[in-house]
């Protein structure tokens, strides 16, 4: 079972994407993957209700396929944002939290704690575009929330640095890290393996705004064992999202 | 046949790799399944381009028709008396600015005599904590010199490629190599936009991982024809390996 824990679905001016499920499915069909983790553009930049509703009809166009996360555009909207992420999770079946921060408009607030909470009560993971230092902040506040560093550190606002992102995910217990990154560097995942072990290691691939072969090839190439790969490539967001293998 | 013309040797200072030397380079591009590549020591870059280039010309008799050593040269730097294929320019880690020092044009036209290409980079590898050449500097370098065989290295974002872009339609002198290029159909949207003969695979390697740089061009919905021209047949023809 391979699941790409990081997968972009709907429209985008800024990151000049279009895509439905249709095109998503057929592209994890060309890599073999069974699943893909997708979070909606417009929810996640424009209108929470509107993008997470459609991806909703997406789920539900590829029930076997696609999982959900709900998104939020900003957590400062209070009881709105965890009325819509209870939405997400009991009626639209969605299976985590996407939030996405940039230096200017950083989610390391206190705006962001009771949506943290709402995961830990929803037991949901969160993929988070942060640095470490703000995941750092983050789980400082919410211990118990289960976050994964998407891009760990390979993006541009963490400035590509994924060693600072292993020493984070060592100190924090629930800090994960997301394979998917704008840099190839030889060695980064048997780096987060030897530092971190397996089990804290998500697959993605952060289609459709990176090539998905690279993102795939540099973990089926890495020297790493079956088991160890069976997890970072299904088994552990599986496991965080409560769905059977 | 796959030929590399964006790789290195030597140390890297900021973070553990697991090959530097000539020998430890060779067999991770082995693994790729690259069969030759443009090289440079990293010494050029980080202490000294007269070293460096001693180290790159050795590291290239070492290892016979599968290294194509290139040097590095800043100002002041004279051209190597070995063998060499290329020049790489570094401004950025050199603290120097390629549009007002007289030395760049010094080099650019030494490169120009012996028929070498000049690779000038936007990144080094694709990091956002290294410095960055501006894109305005290579647009104006490349102005400035139309008859060099350019290789823009390290380009990766949308705005970037469509700089190279233009200039690749401009200039059939302007080449760009895909270390750093890691965008959703990006390879396949450049050959659309300008075609593959100015395209040429780059890996970065062995900072960066050989084997998803090779994966980018293998999978991309191109051509065959295509393909063969990114991965080798405008190598050869820049490294005058064949009359292409």
């Amino acid at each position: 079972m391979i699941v790409d824990a990081h997968v972009h679905i709907g429209k985008s001016t800024r990151l000049q994407i279009n895509v439905d499920g249709a095109q998503l499915v057929r592209v994890a069909d060309e890599l073999g993957f069974d699943k893909i983790c997708c979070t909606d553009l417009t929810a996640l930049f424009y209108d929470m209700h509107e993008g997470n509703a459609l991806l909703a009809e997406e789920m539900k166009r590829f029930p076997d396929r696609i999982l959900g996360y709900a998104s939020l555009h900003s957590t400062r909207f209070g009881q709105e944002a965890t009325d819509e992420l209870d939405r997400c999770v009991n009626d639209y079946g969605m299976r985590g939290l996407k939030i996405y921060s940039t230096p200017d408009m950083s989610i390391a607030e206190p705006s962001t704690i009771p949506i943290l909470e709402k995961c830990v009560e929803l037991d949901i993971p969160i993929l988070a575009h942060t640095t470490p230092q703000e995941c750092e902040y983050l789980l400082g506040a919410v211990p118990q929330a289960k976050l994964i560093m998407a891009h760990a550190g390979g993006q541009p606002f963490a400035k590509g640095d994924w060693n600072r992102a292993i020493m984070s995910a060592k100190r924090f217990e629930n800090l994960y890290l997301d394979t998917a990154t704008s840099t190839i560097d030889l060695g980064f995942v048997e780096a987060c393996v030897a530092e971190l072990g397996a089990s804290k290691i998500i697959f993605g691939t952060d289609t459709p705004l990176l090539d998905p072969w690279t993102q795939w090839t540099k973990i089926r190439e890495s020297r790493l064992p079956k088991q160890d790969l069976d997890l970072i490539l299904g088994g552990n967001i599986l496991r965080l999202m409560k769905v059977p293998a | 046949m796959i030929i590399d013309m964006n790789a290195y040797i030597g140390k890297w200072p900021f973070w553990p790799v697991r090959a530097s030397s000539a020998s430890e380079v060779a067999g991770d591009l082995d693994g790729w399944r690259i069969d030759a590549a443009a090289i440079c020591s990293t010494r050029c870059i980080f202490v000294n381009c007269a070293d460096g280039n001693r180290e790159t010309a050795m590291a290239a008799e070492q290892q016979p028709g599968q290294f194509f050593p290139f040097a590095s040269l800043g100002p002041g730097d004279a051209f190597p008396s070995e063998k060499f294929y290329g020049v790489r320019l570094y401004p950025q880690h050199h603290s120097y600015h390629p549009l007002f020092e007289p030395e760049t044009d010094r080099i650019i036209s030494g490169a120009m005599e012996r028929k070498w290409p000049v690779l000038l980079p936007l990144r080094l590898i694709m990091n956002w904590g290294m410095p960055m050449q501006e894109l305005g500097v290579i647009n104006a370098l490349v102005e400035r010199h139309p008859q060099a065989t350019w290789i823009l290295a390290g380009i990766n974002y949308l705005h970037e490629l469509q700089l190279a872009v233009h200039l690749m339609k401009r200039f059939e002198t302007v080449h760009v190599e895909t270390s750093c290029i890691m965008g959703y159909d990006a390879i396949a949207k450049t050959v659309d936009q300008c075609g593959s003969r100015q395209l040429l695979f780059g890996s970065g390697a062995p900072v960066q991982h050989g084997g998803a740089g090779v994966a980018k061009i293998a999978h991309a919905k191109i051509s065959d024809a295509a393909r063969e021209s990114i991965i080798h047949v405008n190598a050869e023809r820049l490294l005058g390996l064949s009359n292409g």
